[in-house]
């Protein structure tokens, strides 16, 4: 018996060699769709949730996605680089500690081979692991196509529930994030039915900075409460200026509950992740004070 | 009564473990003739419907289509799909084909084609008009007036004598009483009482229900099938395709696991069907969507619950009130609800004990049997409620248990009362180590320091919590099991067995007590399981029965070989056989002035003087199902900000008797723990309004992998069943009914919160905090 997938079966495969000649491919008149660990996209052909395109191309080969390079502030990753990749580079480990953390809870082992940071954000799942640490991390997103690079501010990439500013003739090139800043702290928790290859209920991202007991700097991220992974605008605006006491906490955790409009679906309702919403805020800012209470672990993906 | 065993006890070995890692074509799908024809099933989009017309017209004339089987086309047979015994302890309301559909799900039409994509487009094009019927999509409603009748066929009925009456609904219906419930509870110093559900889950075997069928040269029709039953198989198809089993033969190569959804008859009647139709192979595997939907499932029972006891802790009064949903279809409906009772009730002693059950059509997926088989679903509310009784009395959980938990000599009148389908077999219990089980198990869980619920503050809080468990070993007086063996030139054997491994490494352990019988080594044994042309008769693999059913039909068998072994020794070596033994292979004066090898002995006996072949059958039945027992400990933390439930630790201490191959033991009382802790944390099927499963992929219904697997350890406790073989009892399935309880007895230690509802999914733990207050800290 050989193994049926519908994609390989379906599709003819173009295998550019450089950038360029991909763009160029993307120009025709019906461009193929991209193909970069295919953990998102044979997924969906084989569930038969989408019809396997009549062409992939290949982005796996091409040189100019690779590589991942620190500047002054910031670190540029390209939009092939895959998961295992991020989690084990040196740079990021120390400049996006929180992506590291994001990437390692991303599937297994398998999907974080295979899949790239460009696959995860041209899926635009509101579930997706990636995009909530992107939106903490001010990332920016190069798209290109043959008529040139457009830089665009996460927070505009994602459009809505699975739209991202993406037009059809082009391609995710690469993100740029900053780097956490001298002093700051992030984190990240996120909550799925078990351990690993679990889609999130509801997770999220901070990073922040605290000077003598007054909140110089908040940012946090939810994702799985809305048709994108959102910012926490009023929460953030609400804590900056602000010393860290139980009572800023509390009107944090209130906010945060009250700002999202998160829907019933499979994996969760709406009731329970208004509820969490709040108390990964709370979690977040405690964290600040003290180490997380409970066991080594307990952070992170759970089930 | 122990021995000092040479191969059994050891853990030789799985003797097909080293092809299985090589990745030979073993399993079915590894083995279908070229040219087999591709099933696909057009199924029910409605949870109850009338099919008014079909029209497949279009569909046949489509390029590849060889066969199209649907209700007008095939005999109209009742039977069960339910692969028991004959005759049948459930209802015969199931046809090949119908003019009503009961579930999402259900069959319409089948088509064989060339290949799969053909067989697709023929089932898009298959037209149907159907009359929608309203649903009952809640056990609890099914029986009120006026509920639509799913069954309402005139060819509805049971085949023995039970409860079973469709027009309300009732697929089957057991009870019991033991002494006056009523007067138990009113001399009991404390008494409590609740209401407990379990629900639907699935088995998720890795490899799905898949078959082929060919007409082999000789005219007969070979069916090669992942089953559990062969047996079974061949009597049903021959059944319900009206082929007479003389024209059919059942093979069963190694299989992807079974868990008691492939004790089911699902392909093997439509596969066969089409090729008789059609003279070519036909070939059909399950999606893993359509193994979710149209496979089997395990039954939603909800227990209405009463314990009473005296303040020294003596228990007065148990009563189970159960009201079980077995779906469209009521395979394996009568005999879950007996176990129900029959697997768990014996375990306190009680004088005054009321079960009853119910057991309801609903147009939902069809339970059947699944791993535990109703112990798993009574463990929930009877060990759950042992702790709610035990915090009454001021009485440590565990000094309550052990007060009250049946003993070594000791019988209850559950045994008698509750069989599967008709009375049970009295039956004393021969060995118990559960007390040893409750105590080694308290060690290593660390019960000492579980502390009170009242005293635990903070967002993480820790919890231990334990249940005490049985199950059987067999169907006594129903089931039966045989093997063959024969002897070769080398000293060698061929082991033929009706016992059917299913992934279980029953092969490895029938090997194991045969070497043992013999007095040489386990590889000396070729075992070949099952194959109804080949192999004697064995019911299968379910009711935890291979090792103590087959493997006392094994140990008689291989005892015959023995007896002829030492008569042609004694003719060797010049001496009677009672002055001889068997050794390593090897036939010796017991004065150890001689010896012959078996290899000697096969050759002289085919090839030298009084020529005949050494070899034997033998069949067995059991007079009794000695209860494995179990304790069970979960170490848990409560996120009570999220609900989340992490399981920090978790202790299985397991009496199997001896158990034969420790390793394998071991791994089934692992498995089982981990599908129970998968079943009790994440497993959840998520129905629309309108029936339809929304979850039918392991995308969305998450079982337990190897990274989330928290530290479990096991212990075998040791006893010796003096009626098993070589001392052994039953260990498959007792482990899958810990988890449950277990951890919702931890749950409440941690918190103070009782979660009465499965799963303990972050959600209903968050929910039931937040309603006690729990969660707002």
């Amino acid at each position: 018996m050989s193994v049926s997938l519908r994609c390989v079966e379906a599709s003819d495969l173009l295998l550019p060699g450089s950038l360029p000649e991909a763009l160029a491919m993307m120009a025709e008149p019906e461009p193929p769709t991209p193909l970069a660990g295919g953990t998102d996209l044979m997924v969906q052909c084989e569930a038969g949730a989408r019809k396997p395109p009549a062409r992939l191309l290949s982005l796996k080969q091409l040189p100019e996605l690779k590589g991942i390079d620190e500047a002054d502030d910031t670190i540029r990753i390209g939009a092939g680089a895959t998961h295992w990749q991020i989690r084990n580079h040196a740079d990021v480990k120390v400049g996006l500690p929180g992506l590291v953390e994001a990437v390692s809870m991303v599937g297994g082992r398998q999907i974080q081979t295979m899949g790239t940071i460009g696959g995860s954000l041209a899926n635009g799942s509101p579930a997706g692991d990636i995009a909530p640490y992107l939106l903490i991390a001010d990332a920016v997103v190069e798209v290109a196509s043959i008529e040139g690079t457009r830089q665009i501010p996460i927070r505009n990439f994602l459009i809505d529930y699975r739209k991202i500013d993406l037009k059809p003739n082009e391609l995710i090139v690469a993100v740029t994030c900053k780097v956490l800043p001298e002093g700051a702290k992030e984190g990240w928790r996120k909550l799925g039915p078990r351990a690993a290859q679990a889609i999130s209920k509801i997770m999220g991202n901070y990073r922040g900075k605290i000077v003598d007991g007054v909140i110089e700097s908040f940012a946090v991220s939810l994702g799985s409460v809305a048709p994108t992974a959102i910012r926490l605008p009023e929460v953030e605006a609400f804590l900056v200026g602000k010393p860290l006491s139980e009572e800023t906490i509390a009107e944090a955790e209130r906010l945060a509950s009250a700002s999202v409009k998160p829907i019933s679906d499979i994996r969760s309702t709406a009731e329970y992740r208004k509820w969490v919403a709040g108390r990964l805020v709370r979690g977040f800012l405690t964290s600040f004070t003290k180490g997380n209470e409970g066991s080594e672990g307990s952070e992170g993906c759970e089930s | 009564m122990k021995r000092d065993f040479k191969v059994v006890h050891h853990s030789v070995a799985k003797v097909d473990s080293l092809s299985m890692a090589l990745g030979k074509p073993l399993y079915v799908p590894d083995l279908v003739p070229p040219g087999a024809l591709q099933v696909k099933m057009l199924w029910s989009p409605h949870a109850h419907a009338r099919i008014v017309s079909i029209d497949t017209t279009e569909a046949e004339a489509m390029p590849g289509v060889r066969c199209i089987l649907h209700h007008e086309n095939v005999p109209r047979i009742e039977h069960t799909t339910a692969g028991q015994g004959h005759p049948e302890p459930s209802p015969y309301d199931t046809f090949m084909f119908d003019n009503k559909v009961r579930h999402v799900g259900d069959r319409v039409a089948a088509v064989a084609a060339d290949t799969v994509a053909q067989a697709e487009a023929a089932v898009d094009a298959i037209k149907v008009e159907y009359e929608v019927l309203p649903p009952i999509l809640d056990a609890e409603v099914a029986m009120d007036e006026g509920a639509p009748v799913i069954h309402d066929e005139p060819e509805a009925h049971v085949v023995i004598p039970t409860p079973f009456d469709p027009a309300r609904n009732l697929a089957a219906q057991v009870g019991m009483d033991i002494g006056k419930l009523e007067d138990g509870l009113a001399e009991a110093d404390a008494v409590c009482e609740d209401e407990y559900a379990v629900h639907f889950a699935q088995h998720c075997p890795m490899e799905p229900h898949c078959a082929f069928a060919q007409v082999a040269s000789d005219g007969r029709l070979y069916i090669t099938t992942s089953t559990q039953v062969p047996f079974h198989v061949r009597r049903i198809v021959s059944r319900i395709i009206e082929v007479p089993i003389q024209k059919i033969r059942v093979i069963k190569p190694r299989i992807g696991g079974g868990f008691g959804t492939k004790q089911e008859i699902l392909l093997e009647g439509v596969v066969a069907l089409m090729a008789w139709r059609t003279g070519k192979p036909v070939y059909w595997k399950y999606t893993r969507e359509e193994e979710f939907v149209s496979s089997r499932t395990r039954h939603p029972v909800r227990i209405r619950m009463k314990l009473g006891a005296k303040k020294d802790g003596t228990m007065t009064a148990i009563s189970m009130d159960a009201l079980s949903n077995t779906g469209a279809y009521g395979a394996h409906s009568l005999t879950v609800a007996c176990n129900v009772g029959g697997k768990m009730l014996p375990l306190y002693r009680c004088p005054n004990i009321h079960f009853d059950a119910q057991v309801v059509y609903t147009n939902m997926p069809v339970p059947g049997a699944y791993r535990g088989y109703g112990a798993t679903q009574a463990a929930f509310p009877l060990e759950c409620m042992m702790d709610e009784l035990a915090e009454k009395l001021g009485i440590d959980p565990l000094k309550l248990r052990t007060i009250n938990h049946i003993k070594a000599g000791e019988t209850s009148p559950v045994f008698r009362a509750l069989g599967e389908g008709k009375p049970g077999i009295e039956q004393s219990i021969g060995s118990c180590a559960l007390g040893k089980c409750i105590s080694e198990g308290a060690k290593a869980i660390g019960w000492k320091k579980r502390g009170q619920p009242a005293k635990k503050k903070g967002r993480f809080r820790r919890g231990i919590g334990m249940a005490c468990l049985m199950q059987g070993s067999s169907i006594p007086e129903i089931d039966m099991g045989a093997a063959t063996m024969k002897m070769n030139e080398d000293g060698s054997f061929n082991l033929l067995v009706g016992a059917t491994d299913i992934g279980t490494g029953s092969d490895t352990v029938l090997a194991q007590i045969a070497a043992e019988t013999l007095g040489t080594a386990a590889d000396k044994m070729i075992v070949y399981s099952s194959d109804t042309d080949l192999t004697p008769f064995d019911v299968g693999a379910y009711a935890s029965s291979t090792t103590y059913l087959s493997g006392a039909a094994v140990l008689d068998c291989a005892s015959k070989v023995r007896k002829q072994i030492l008569a042609v020794g004694g003719v060797l070596l010049g001496c009677k056989p009672v002055d001889l033994t068997t050794a390593e292979g090897l036939v010796v004066k017991k004065d150890g002035t001689g010896s012959v090898t078996f290899s000697e002995v096969a050759l002289h006996s085919l090839y030298t003087a009084d020529q005949h072949q050494i070899g034997a059958i033998s069949s067995k039945i059991t007079h009794k199902s000695p209860p494995p027992f179990a304790a069970h400990f979960a170490e848990v933390e409560v996120d009570t900000w999220t609900g989340r439930i992490k399981l920090l630790n978790y202790v299985a201490a397991v009496d199997c008797g001896t158990a034969i191959n420790p390793k394998l033991a071991e791994g089934q009382s692992e498995g089982a723990t981990l599908n129970g802790i998968s079943y009790a944390l994440t497993e959840e099927y998520l129905f629309s309004p309108k029936g339809k499963v929304m979850n039918a992929n392991f995308s969305h219904y998450k079982i337990f992998s190897m990274v989330d697997k928290p530290t479990i350890q096991t212990l075998l406790i040791p006893s010796y069943e003096t009626t098993g073989p070589c001392g052994a009892k039953s260990v498959s399935e007792i482990s899958i009914n810990g988890p449950i309880p277990a951890i919702g007895n931890a749950i409440y230690n941690a918190t103070g919160v009782r979660l009465k509802k499965t799963p303990f999914t972050a959600d209903r733990v968050w929910a039931a905090l937040k309603a006690a207050g729990v969660a707002l800290g």
